[in-house]
């Protein structure tokens, strides 16, 4: 079994990354309401994804407010990409054979 | 609050690919249609207001009147540069933004992946869209083309250019609606369908076309984008179940049996 890469494997960081994989970027506000998460929770994960390399960050203001952008980075389009086909190998383990997701399209 | 340890709203009882959850964020962020508004309805300012300066002129030729035939050539020149200067600025790329952001509030930004810069030529062929109507005008102004016929006119130019701008910034399938309908206007007019307003309006058979398929668009894509936010707020908070799930089976798969036993 492969070790997966625990930064990314964490639920709510792995929503984060998922949902900047499809995106140019996102801001701080998008992806609170989008994951549900509290501010500090995905203040403190955006951090961990910074600091691994997978996210980088643009901080600009809007008139007078700060505004915060996130892009994936391509160390973490290259991560995600590489969780997910593990993933994919370990629901394939699961009892029955497939276990491969088939969510909405 | 943190959503692991509370009930996620609308979660989805089964599996879910995550994959599925980047094709919708890049289905939402193509369907955020604000700043599309804002930029829709300066195009509308522009048509509308070239076109009554076409009007103006048409009927001071007719009249003779000077005086009325040069201020609403004047007219014309105004609104050609204060668009000219407006879409190439600074500020007015500002002010779009900051009236998008305002609007979306609480919802955030996204933007979607894939947009290049609009290219030189194609900022060149914004700039020649004002002024292929402006020479449209003026030649309703001399009679030269009747006004029945400036929305076919208008629709040479303004159909393709839409289609080379909404190619080049990937733009959701709403944004088709608009060229096509109005080309597809175009058309049923040349082919004498009786899509006219009576005499007094006939300014409307150009400014309605185009305010009323830009504006059909930009709703539909709107309306799409909260669909589409719905799914993808549905989608990601079930991300973490099903992970959860498959790290289960990683930690059964690693485990050996004794260590399940009670």
């Amino acid at each position: 079994m492969k070790d997966l890469d625990r930064v990314i494997h964490e639920p709510a960081r792995l929503r984060i990354l998922t949902l900047l994989a499809g995106l140019e970027a996102a801001d701080f506000m998008f992806l609170l309401t989008t994951t549900g998460l509290t501010k500090g929770n995905l203040s403190s994960h955006m951090d961990k994804l910074e600091k691994a390399g997978y996210v980088s960050v643009r901080k600009t203001f809007v008139g007078r407010v700060p505004h915060t952008e996130y892009t994936i980075t391509p160390e973490g389009a290259a991560a995600l990409d590489r969780h997910w086909r593990e993933l994919d190998e370990i629901r394939n383990l699961r009892p029955g054979g497939e276990g491969n997701a088939s969510g909405a399209s | 609050m943190n959503s692991k340890n509370s009930p996620a709203p609308g979660r989805l009882t089964h599996p879910v690919d995550p994959r599925t959850v980047a094709r919708w964020a890049a289905r939402y962020a193509r369907s955020r249609t604000i700043s599309f508004l804002v930029q829709w309805v300066l195009v509308v300012f522009m048509v509308a207001a070239i076109g009554v300066a076409a009007g103006l002129t048409s009927s001071a030729y007719e009249q003779g009147n000077f005086g009325i035939f040069t201020l609403s050539i004047a007219l014309m020149a105004v609104v050609f540069l204060a668009m000219a200067w407006f879409s190439l600025s600074q500020w007015g790329a500002e002010l779009v933004w900051t009236i998008t952001l305002w609007w979306y509030g609480e919802e955030g930004y996204a933007e979607a992946a894939g947009r290049q810069p609009i290219p030189g030529w194609l900022t060149a062929l914004g700039g020649g869209l004002v002024a292929y109507h402006l020479a449209g005008a003026m030649l309703v102004s001399f009679g030269l083309l009747r006004l029945q016929w400036l929305q076919p006119f208008s629709a040479l130019y303004m159909t393709p250019y839409l289609c080379a701008l909404i190619v080049r910034q990937r733009l959701g399938w709403w944004a088709w609606l608009w060229p096509a309908l109005y080309g597809i206007h175009a058309l049923a007019l040349l082919w004498g369908a009786p899509l006219r307003f009576p005499p007094p309006w006939r300014l409307l058979d150009l400014i309605v076309p185009v305010f009323g398929y830009g504006l059909l668009a930009i709703l539909a894509g709107h309306l799409y984008s909260r669909y589409a936010l719905y799914k993808l707020k549905q989608l990601t908070r079930s991300v973490a179940a099903d992970l959860e799930s498959a790290e289960d089976a990683d930690q059964e798969a690693d485990s050996p049996p004794s260590e399940n036993a009670p």
